[in-house]
């Protein structure tokens, strides 16, 4: 987690990670190894096919650490990995994931990250861009076929989005600990 | 220029959320070309492989309940073989009575689910089988409770099923006892849907549905599901007709690939339908 920037800064002046380039290189290995264990550890917990969203959790907490720009950039990677790894229309889940974590970014204050992610505010924040990204990727996956959006969305977006808003409990405990 | 870079670095938030939207939307727009099916397919190796690698981690639960369906079978096929001993013994008869040739029966190859995939309400597999033992796209897949899915994607050591319980999901089915004919489809949860069944036609709970002989996917009387629950709806000409599926898609573990492939010219039309289907999209 010392990989953000404002992480990095703090504990350290000569770390590697402070090298943007190093840093944005260090979250595209964590995407892709979120994106593995996405597919390979979560179907364990998986509830009638409602899994958290570990890549949107990661894209958000990018946002919040290192502004809108990064976070969108890194949300469109990580969705076009989750793309290329599912069967729906690829590309959805960029596009859901770009405007979710640019919502999730608004929130982004410089020098507060530690503050924004070991609160209470980041499991909303994180709430609401899984709320906007269940949206969006339901639609599309939706669109041309007989099924009721608001039945599946109530049924299936929505358990999602609390699934994931749970899951990011774990990085806030982290972050409130560090805090403390 | 100054002026304008200035613009675009105050404003560069908007400026990339617009820009990557549009990627978005234009590689949605590309549909499922050879390309992306290729990339894909990839994708699909690595995981399989990857997930071969963790399939030595047992699942208590699974297990469990897998024990329990395999108990329940073994009863249920033991009363089975008896009749269907007798019943064989009719058919031969009777066959050569009526001069009718030998239906030719399939090889299958066995194969085991080692990753589960569900975007949304599309849900597949993969199988540890791939073109090297001769697997090939269109193929049925089933296990011994019944119909599974069939085979949606092929690697050389892996392959993609699409399960029954997939958005995309018609299966033309027919009820064992009345004959009544009509098209299954899945729209989520635990049951599926028997459609176009006019209220004028027998079809009761408890009914075992068989995949029909106008199925260009499937081969025909492979157990679908069985006629859960029937009820009429004012003013609808149809029955709302809801069906449990035969297998358990939760412990789903070993399967049966049916080494029937579907006649070359309906995959042809399948995929230039798809094709059309993308492009309206």
């Amino acid at each position: 987690m010392a990989l953000f920037k404002e992480e990095t800064q703090l504990v350290t002046g000569n770390s590697v990670f402070q090298n943007p380039a190093t840093r944005y290189v260090a979250y595209a290995m964590i995407a892709l190894l979120l994106s593995l264990a996405q597919r390979l550890l979560l179907g364990g917990i998986e509830v009638g096919g409602v899994a958290p969203d570990l890549l949107l959790i990661f894209a958000v907490m990018i946002a919040l650490g290192e502004g809108q720009f990064v976070g969108m950039l890194a949300a469109f990677g990580a969705g076009l990995i989750f793309d290329s790894v599912n069967v729906g229309a690829f590309g959805s889940s960029a596009l859901a994931k770009v405007i979710s974590v640019y919502v999730a970014g608004m929130f982004y204050r410089e020098g507060m990250y530690k503050i924004t992610v070991g609160s209470m505010k980041f499991l909303g924040i994180i709430a609401l861009s899984s709320f906007v990204n269940n949206i969006i990727k339901n639609f599309f996956a939706l669109r041309l076929t007989e099924v009721d959006f608001i039945d599946f969305f109530v049924t299936y977006g929505v358990s999602e989005t609390l699934y994931t808003t749970v899951f990011a409990a774990f990085p806030m405990l982290y972050f409130a600990r560090k805090k403390l | 220029m100054f002026r304008l870079m200035r613009i675009i670095f105050e404003y560069k938030e908007p400026i990339t959320l617009c820009f990557l939207i549009i990627i978005s939307f234009s590689l949605m727009s590309l549909g499922d070309t050879t390309q992306l099916r290729g990339f894909r397919a990839l994708s699909v190796t690595g995981i399989g492989t990857v997930q071969e690698v963790f399939s030595f981690i047992p699942n208590p639960a699974a297990l469990k309940a897998e024990n329990e369906a395999l108990r329940e079978l073994n009863y249920y096929l033991s009363k089975e073989v008896g009749k269907e001993r007798k019943a064989k013994l009719e058919n031969e008869r009777l066959r050569s009575l009526l001069d009718i040739k030998q239906e030719y029966e399939f090889p299958v190859v066995v194969a085991e689910v080692v990753q589960r995939v569900t975007s949304g309400l599309r849900r597949y597999v993969y199988l540890n089988a791939g073109s090297e033992d001769g697997i090939q796209e269109g193929m049925t897949v089933a296990n011994d409770r019944g119909l599974v899915g069939h085979v949606f994607a092929v690697e050389e050591s892996h392959c993609l099923v699409q399960l029954i319980t997939n958005l995309d999901t018609r299966i033309s089915v027919v009820d064992e006892r009345s004959r009544v004919e009509g098209i299954l489809v899945w729209e989520g949860g635990r049951h599926m849907k028997l459609t176009k069944v006019a209220k004028s036609r027998d079809v009761q709970a408890g009914d075992m549905l068989l995949t029909s002989g106008f199925s260009s996917m499937y081969p025909e009387d492979v157990y679908v599901g069985t006629v859960a629950e029937v009820t009429e709806e004012p003013g609808s000409l149809f029955r709302e007709i809801l069906v449990e599926p035969r297998v358990d898609f939760d412990i789903l573990e070993q399967v049966f690939v049916s080494m029937q492939v579907p006649h070359p010219e309906i995959l042809e039309l399948r995929k230039k339908l798809q094709e059309k289907i993308n492009l309206e999209r």
